[in-house]
Parts: C-alpha cells; structure tokens; sequence
C-alpha cells in the first residue's frame, strides 16, 4: 500500500472556529477520491492543508513530505484546480504555455498543445475571450500536460454546462488518469461523478463521517422502502436515517444485514446523493 | 451517449451484459477488438476499475480473452457459445410459460407459425442457421 496522502488527527482553526476537527484518512495511488459535505463543512480547508497552503495541527503527509514545510517540492508533483480558478484576463493562450514552460520543469508545452487542439481554444486567443467552459478547458489541459503524481480538483465544472461537464471528466480520464496517478475531487454535482470514485469520504462539521471505498458502500449500507406496518418493525434495527416518500417509509440502514431485512419491503443500494444526507441529516437530530 | 445504469445490480455486470448484447446483435463479432477500458471510462464517465472488472468477467467466461499489450478481444466461437447458452436458457426458463400460455388458451402450431413470419423477419432466422 502507497499513501499518496496521509492524515493524522489534523485540525485547522479559524480564530474561534474549528474549520477541521481531527481528522485522520489515507489516500492510495491510483485512487480517486470523492471529497464531499456541505457549504462550510471544511472541504476548501482540507484540500488548502494537503496543499500546503494552509499550516494546520496534526501530521500531515502528501507524497511523503511535509506540505507546508516542503512546499516547493510538492509543487512539482502535485497540480491544482480551485473553485475560484482563474487564469489572468489579459494573458494570450501563446503567453501562457510560454510562462509555464518556463517555471514548471514537468510541463510539456508539446502535450498542452496537442490537448488544445482538440478543443476550439486558438493560441493567439487572449482568456478574456473565451467562455467560461473554454477557460475551464484551458485550465484542464495545461494541468494535464504536467506530470503530476496527485491532482486535487475544487469544484472543477461549477458554473459550467452539462456537455462541459461531462466532456470534463471523460477528459480527466482519457488524457490524464492512469494507475500511477491519484485524483481528489470535490463537487456538489456529485451524481454525475459518482461512477469515476474509487472512493468516497463525507465531511461535516470539519470532521470525517464516512471513508470508504466505493465497491464496499453495497456491503454497508442499505436502504429499505416499506410500508408503516413494516416501517415499525424495521425501525427496531436502529436506521440511521428515515424519510416519507409518496406514503412509504425510506430506511437507511449501516452495518444491518440485508437478509434481516428481507421480506419488509424494497432493498436497494443508496447512491452517494442519498448516502450523504442520511449519514450528514442523520447525524444531527 | 449515456447509459441508463440501473440499480438493480453493479455497473461492472451491466457492462459485461451490454457487451454480449453486443455479441449477439453481431456489433461485435469473434475476433474484434473491445474498445479500450481507458476509452469506455472515459466516454460513460466510470471509474476504470469498474471497467476492468466488466471485461474480467467476459474473461472468466472465456468469451473474451487479453492479448499481451494489445487488449481485449472477443474469442473464436464466442458469439456461438452465447447462443448456444441462451437458446438453453429460454428453452429451460421462458418457454415452459410461453408453453403454459399457449396450451391455456388453445393455440394451434399453425397459428403461431405465422406470426412468426410477421415478427421474426426470414433473414434473422437464417441468421440463427448459419451458426449452428
């Protein structure tokens, strides 16, 4: 097993706030990981810690060092996209290949160039020309053409349409995604990614309440749809989380058998959508 | 494109099922190439291990076999076998109802052998023929 990131009992606070509250967790090569909770929860703090953008109390390791003390090295191997991701206005595609040909001794202007090609990007365009979907795609490609062992994406699509959206990710793993990589993912679009996890972790509150590899969430969690005859039996296995839905009751179960739930009513997996508001409404009665 | 994945069962079964659907429609045919796991996750946007686990069991049933370096590809005779396997399969678990069916409500041979000149056009049969 080789952690890419490895955390331990790490905290960050913000004056009276507690922004991430002891959290501990591994990150394996060739992993891509779901980072998920709500506004606030912690995420952006997180990911600006393993970056070494932010000091932070705990052990934190990223590729094997230190983020924040070892920053420069890090820099080389780790590439980022940010939610409030922005490339200067005024600068031409041409210039900005030439910049990062300049400081980053694993960028390939060859690769970059061959990725914009596919797309409608010129590099003679200036940023400020392009759309919001091309900037991202701008921004994609010249992280791609760096041979980074670790990207970290912040809601990488937000504000873009659908077909970026999805033209995004099958890029994420057509050209850059392989066994020697890993990916960190945050995104409140989280049905559309949901498929690409290898793994999934929610957060609330700066703290961790679920870390787990998407192939076992079958195995742990269930949801169960009955009838409130049966609802009543079945609420005696302790669900984590109920809701009414057209006249029946929506169980979530963690950890119950499903064969002690048989007979009771409709069995299915939990989609991570569904998954997080049990564990995160759950929670918090 | 997108599939419509169902929750009925993993995504990595469903995959495997599309692709012998495939096999049967005769979209791919013995000896083609599977399209590559890093194409199919990125085009339906999953994880390539879920992918590879897919093809694995297309591998496990010795309907697709892993050429070093050079992918996947469907095995000789593999679209024969899949039918012989479902021919077995609708004759043990769909056609006992079907038969139900039509001695509860007193079809004659006759009858049925001429809807199935309307519905099942004559090339499909010869289809089935030639790989016997």
């Amino acid at each position: 097993m080789t952690s890419i990131v490895s955390a331990r009992n790490v905290s960050k606070r913000y004056g009276s706030t507690l922004a991430v509250d002891d959290v501990s967790f591994d990150i394996e090569k060739g992993r891509i990981m779901g980072l998920i909770g709500p506004n606030g929860a912690g995420k952006t703090t997180l990911l600006k810690a393993v970056l070494g953008l932010t000091d932070c109390q705990g052990t934190l390791s990223v590729l094997g060092l230190d983020p924040f003390r070892q920053r420069k090295e890090l820099m080389q191997n780790i590439c980022f996209i940010a939610d409030v991701a922005v490339l200067p206005r005024w600068i031409k595609v041409a210039q900005l290949l030439d910049f990062l040909e300049s400081i980053h001794p694993r960028f390939s202007r060859k690769r970059a160039e061959e990725l914009l090609s596919k797309t409608k990007i010129q590099s003679s365009s200036k940023v400020r020309e392009l759309s919001k979907g091309m900037v991202t795609q701008l921004h994609l490609s010249i992280i791609t053409a760096i041979d980074a062992r670790l990207l970290v994406l912040d809601e990488p699509t937000i504000g873009l349409d659908i077909i970026f959206r999805k033209e995004f990710y099958g890029n994420l793993l057509n050209d850059y995604f392989d066994e020697e990589r890993t990916i960190i993912i945050t995104t409140h679009q989280v049905e559309e990614i949901e498929n690409l996890l290898t793994d999934v972790m929610f957060i609330n509150d700066g703290r961790v309440v679920l870390d787990t590899p998407m192939e076992e969430v079958s195995g742990q969690y269930v949801e169960l749809m009955a009838t409130a005859e049966n609802a009543a039996k079945a609420r005696h296995l302790n669900p984590i989380y109920e809701k009414d839905v057209f006249g029946k009751t929506v169980m979530t179960f963690e950890d119950v058998e499903r064969s002690q739930l048989q007979g009771l009513g409709d069995l299915r997996t939990p989609d991570v959508a569904d998954l997080f508001v049990a564990k995160v409404k759950g929670a918090t009665p | 494109m997108d599939p419509n994945w169902n929750e009925d069962q993993p995504i990595y079964r469903q995959l495997r099922d599309r692709v012998v659907a495939m096999m049967l429609e005769g979209a791919l045919k013995d000896g083609d190439a599977l399209p590559s796991v890093r194409n199919v996750a990125a085009e339906y946007r999953l994880n390539p291990l879920t992918v590879l686990k897919g093809y694995q069991e297309l591998v496990d049933e010795g309907l697709v076999e892993k050429k070093r370096g050079r992918g996947m590809f469907v095995t000789e005779g593999a679209r024969k076998q899949l039918l012989k396997d479902e021919r077995q399969r609708f004759l043990d678990k769909e056609w006992p109802l079907v038969a139900a069916t039509i001695a509860r409500l007193g079809l004659e041979a006759e009858d049925l052998l001429k809807m199935i000149e309307q519905y099942a056009p004559s090339d499909a049969a010869k289809n089935g023929e030639q790989d016997d």
